[in-house]
């Protein structure tokens, strides 16, 4: 909407005005959250829904002595107005800290760190996104979002710490859909918007739908051989962070790997995971304005060999702190190669099911890190190593300890990265670099 | 109209001349959080927000531009960027929208409430205090959790066209959480579920005694889950208390029936409908005791409100009536896709958010079976209480759903508490066994603040009430490694 928008700008005046206001016994950590989107959203290859967001938002954590306490705002882009209302906001803060009991764990950010990550993209003009995007898409049943823009991110404390991100990207985030209800589900996401490239992709897409025209192959509950790629996969990356990795919900029961950390199950030694800032999908430094290490290994080799500690459970546990975010969820996760050849894939599950995606998992029974979902989209039977045809959605359940452990056999040699598709108040930053796997026996229940 | 958004949409029209309509949404928000876990504070927040949707028509297509720049200036450039943006997709839409979408209705409506004035943070504490001490029942509790959120949001509709709406949705939520542990096992009990004691109101809604009874029954249960056998698996009779209901009809009925998911809007992230659109008038959807409603007007329910934010007018309307489906979850703008009836139900996340098809309130209106006579009738059975779990496929049919806490009915009774009671099946089919229907004493209003939909994404509130209900021949079955 605003050519001239500076987020970065907003952010500093921000910063400058709330610390200004700080007196000397008070301390605080500021982020920020902004962004200049574009939305088309479409349906059958025509525009549903599309216009332009401009917001930013500062969240403040406040500190006084024992107490602690934490606002959030909108700001409307005017300096002064937006110093004004920070003030106001702080003054509120002043007097409802005063009435709060003292917090034990309290976390008073001391890094004083500075980091600078701006990149910048090359996005179509905003008048010309639906003949660009619904342009090649033309004869397909073609659904999704198509998002561009610059998202920031912004944190600073008043031990010093000042940490600035800001990335342009594009999101063309679609399935293509035949008559008899069959689809294939894609993205297409950078910084530059390459139209050529565009069109390759929407060929590959054309050329999978081929496939899904074969009659529905319908399964009976049981256990089935599958490889599961990486699409399908990521939808179990948060599984890592909800009842998860995390220190607290480690300490108070919450998480699902309790019998991991305990030693009681053990994931298979194939199995790799680290947290790996290093995709460059999303800035290391969390709300507080701490930097977290590039890398820290979490699984090796089916072992836990790390949780996600934020400063405040270090404080409370006794225990040192990794730079984990307030949820204490995985950031930037990355899972180890195997050595299976993508292109080997087939040939190597035999007769199972390739899982194109998975859809709505959720926990059937955390203590057992137990998971349901369903299969969603091209979901393939395959005998013999070729492809037989689309099988109907089946819901399966399995333990995490059998998918990622005892029924795991090989994970691919390819790793693709998924940039985060989640757009819940704000386009969200993220990613994963994961690749497949070989499962002996994914349980379908219904 | 407030002064203040005639001079915005004032500017707004003259950046704009070519726009045949602009609309103009403002939502103002602010929302207190407050948490103890284990009998200490952990975390005391405000939220504040203010933007503006501008909605700018051309050719049969509207377009938006979302800003939280307030200033004239600032919705002169939202106009042109919304009048660019429908020009753009002219030609390319979906459909080729009339006016009558966007009615010029004339509203101020405001949650019923009591109590005002907000209770100040030591006394939202020394509740919270008490709550986590009436949760830790027992040592084997190893964690307790109270919080309280209690917020409010207006929004305002005005339009070229003359709509002048004001709203106001008052609300709190209170989670009580006990966590027990004894060896291996651990079970988690809770007040109605994650945010389930979510309604509209003022401060009448922080009940300290009733709530900290509540507290001291979670705690209990929490213990007592640790020393119960697994929930057997089998085929059997399945009674669902309201707290489980509100999950039952929100993704098995509700998302199933939103013409904007049938109409296909939905087909790359939330999921389409097993409903088609000539289904609407003559589908079985379930026995003949099943009656749901679309009812924006219960007082206290989350999904309350006066108009949606398209500012069409809302009033209760029957969806399912006797089991037979009679009209879809589709807004004016469905409406006019599908030539389906619909109900006033074009609701967004935020001022950022466009407003897509939801569910406001969505009830299953009660029977006459008191429960004592429901379990009775039934020889082989389980009755669960409150979400834990719930996945359902794309098209809302083939679902697994689980809860905290289960009972089993033998020969008429409730006889012994169950751990980790699942159950699974398929929407057309299950809706179909429902054999009983509880009577108004068992009607239970909840709400959850967690419903995602839509690209770019929202989550929004919806209210579910519901007696409590009996479904024959479901597949039950525990937890398991």
């Amino acid at each position: 909407m605003r050519a001239d928008i500076d987020h970065r700008k907003r952010f500093e005046a921000a910063r400058d005005a709330l610390f200004a206001e700080l007196r000397s016994d008070e301390a605080a950590a500021l982020a920020f959250e902004a962004e200049s989107s574009d939305f088309m959203r479409f349906n059958g290859a025509k525009v549903r829904q599309s216009g332009s967001v401009e917001q930013a938002h500062a969240k403040v954590k406040y500190f006084r002595g024992p107490k602690s306490y934490a606002f959030s705002l909108g700001l409307g882009g005017d300096p002064q107005a937006d110093a004004r209302a920070l003030a106001a906001a702080l003054g509120e803060a002043r007097a409802t800290a005063g009435l709060l009991p003292d917090d034990p764990y309290q976390a008073v950010p001391a890094a004083g760190d500075v980091s600078d990550s701006t990149r910048r993209g090359k996005l179509p003009p905003a008048e010309e996104i639906p003949a660009r995007v619904l342009g090649p898409a033309q004869g397909m049943d073609f659904v999704g979002i198509y998002s561009q823009g610059a998202v920031c991110r912004g944190a600073a404390n008043s031990a010093g710490a000042s940490h600035w991100y800001e990335s342009d990207t594009f999101l063309c985030d679609y399935s293509a859909w035949l008559p008899n209800g069959r689809a294939v589900k894609s993205s297409y996401a950078g910084r530059e918007w390459d139209g050529a490239a565009y069109e390759r992709q929407l060929a590959d897409t054309r050329r999978s739908l081929e496939a899904l025209h074969r009659p529905a192959v319908e399964l009976k509950p049981g256990a089935y051989r599958a490889y599961v790629t990486p699409d399908a996969l990521n939808e179990l990356i948060v599984f890592f962070s909800w009842y998860g990795l995390g220190e607290r919900e480690m300490r108070q029961g919450e998480s699902a790997y309790l019998a991991l950390r305990e030693g009681r199950e053990s994931l298979s030694p194939l199995f790799s995971l680290e947290q790996d800032f290093s995709l460059g999908v999303e800035p290391a430094f969390n709300d507080d304005g701490e930097l977290a290490p590039e890398r820290l290994p979490l699984i090796e080799r089916g072992k836990l060999v790390n949780t996600l500690v934020s400063s405040r459970s270090a404080k409370q546990y006794g225990v040192a702190s990794n730079a984990a975010g307030a949820d204490e969820g995985v950031r930037s996760p990355a899972i180890a190669p195997g050595s299976l050849p993508e292109a080997d894939a087939l040939k190597a599950l035999g007769t199972g099911v390739y899982v194109s995606n998975f859809h709505y998992l959720n926990w059937s029974d955390p203590v057992n890190a137990r998971v349901t979902g369903m299969t969603r989209f091209a979901c393939l039977w395959v005998e013999g190593g070729e492809i037989v045809g689309p099988i109907k959605d089946m819901r399966w359940d399995e333990s995490i300890y059998a998918l990622l452990g005892s029924k795991l056999e090989a994970l691919s040699a390819e790793r693709r990265l998924i940039v985060e598709n989640l757009s819940y108040g704000g386009r969200l930053t993220g990613g994963c670099l994961i690749p497949g796997i070989l499962v002996n026996g994914l349980s379908f229940t219904l | 109209m407030r002064h203040d958004l005639r001079r915005l949409l004032d500017a707004a029209s003259a950046a704009a001349p070519e726009a045949a309509w602009l609309g103009l949404r403002r939502r103002r928000s602010q929302t207190s959080y407050y948490l103890a876990r284990d009998g200490k504070a952990e975390q005391s927040a405000c939220e504040y927000d203010e933007g503006v949707m501008l909605e700018a028509y051309y050719d049969g297509q509207f377009a938006y531009a979302a800003t939280q720049d307030l200033s004239p200036e600032g919705m002169a450039r939202a106009a042109r960027s919304a009048l660019a943006a429908a020009k753009a997709a002219a030609g390319r839409g979906v459909h080729r929208f009339g006016l009558d979408v966007r009615p010029a209705s004339r509203l101020g409506w405001e949650s019923e409430r009591r109590l005002k004035a907000p209770r100040p943070a030591d006394e939202v504490y020394g509740f919270l205090f008490k709550a986590c001490e009436a949760l830790k029942a027992g040592d084997e509790v190893i964690q307790t959790e109270a919080s309280l959120v209690a917020g409010s949001y207006d929004y305002e509709i005005v339009s070229s066209a003359g709509a002048d709406i004001e709203q106001t949705i008052h609300f709190m939520g209170t989670g009580l959480q006990s966590i027990a542990r004894r060896g291996e096992l651990v079970q988690r009990r809770s007040a109605f579920g994650p945010r389930g004691l979510t309604r509209q109101g003022g401060w009448e809604l922080l009940d300290d005694a009733r709530l900290l009874a509540e507290a001291g029954r979670v705690g209990r249960e929490a213990l007592e889950l640790l020393g119960a056998e697994n929930c057997p698996s089998d085929r059997r009779t399945l009674v669902l208390a309201p707290d489980q209901m509100m999950l039952q009809i929100h993704e098995s009925v509700g998302h199933p029936l939103e013409i904007d998911r049938i109409l296909g809007d939905e087909r790359n992230y939330a999921g389409s409908s097993f409903v088609k659109l000539d289904d609407i008038g003559s589908l079985r959807y379930g026995s003949p005791l099943m009656n749901v409603s679309f009812d924006p007007d219960l007082a206290g329910e989350l999904g309350s409100y006066g108009a949606d934010e398209i500012g069409n007018l809302a009033r209760k309307e029957f969806i399912i009536k006797d089991g037979v489906l009679v009209r879809g979850l589709g807004s004016l703008e469905s409406q006019a896709r599908s030539g389906k009836p619909g109900v006033a139900d074009q609701r967004a996340s935020d001022w950022n958010r466009p407003p897509i098809d939801r569910m406001a309130n969505l009830n299953l209106e009660p029977g006459d079976t008191p429960v004592e006579e429901m379990i009775k009738g039934i020889e082989k059975g389980v009755f669960m209480r409150t979400n834990r779990s719930w996945s359902i496929d794309d098209y809302r049919n083939k679902f697994q759903f689980g809860c905290e806490y289960g009972t089993l009915i033998e020969d008429g009774r409730l006889t012994k508490t169950v751990r980790d009671p699942n159950y699974r099946g398929i929407s057309s089919s299950f809706w179909n066994n429902l054999c009983a229907v509880g009577d108004r004493a068992s009607f239970e209003a909840f709400g959850t603040p967690n419903c995602g939909k839509g690209e770019p994404n929202q989550v929004i509130f919806v209210g579910h009430a519901s007696p409590v209900c009996a479904f024959n021949d479901v597949e039950v079955f525990g937890g398991e490694k």
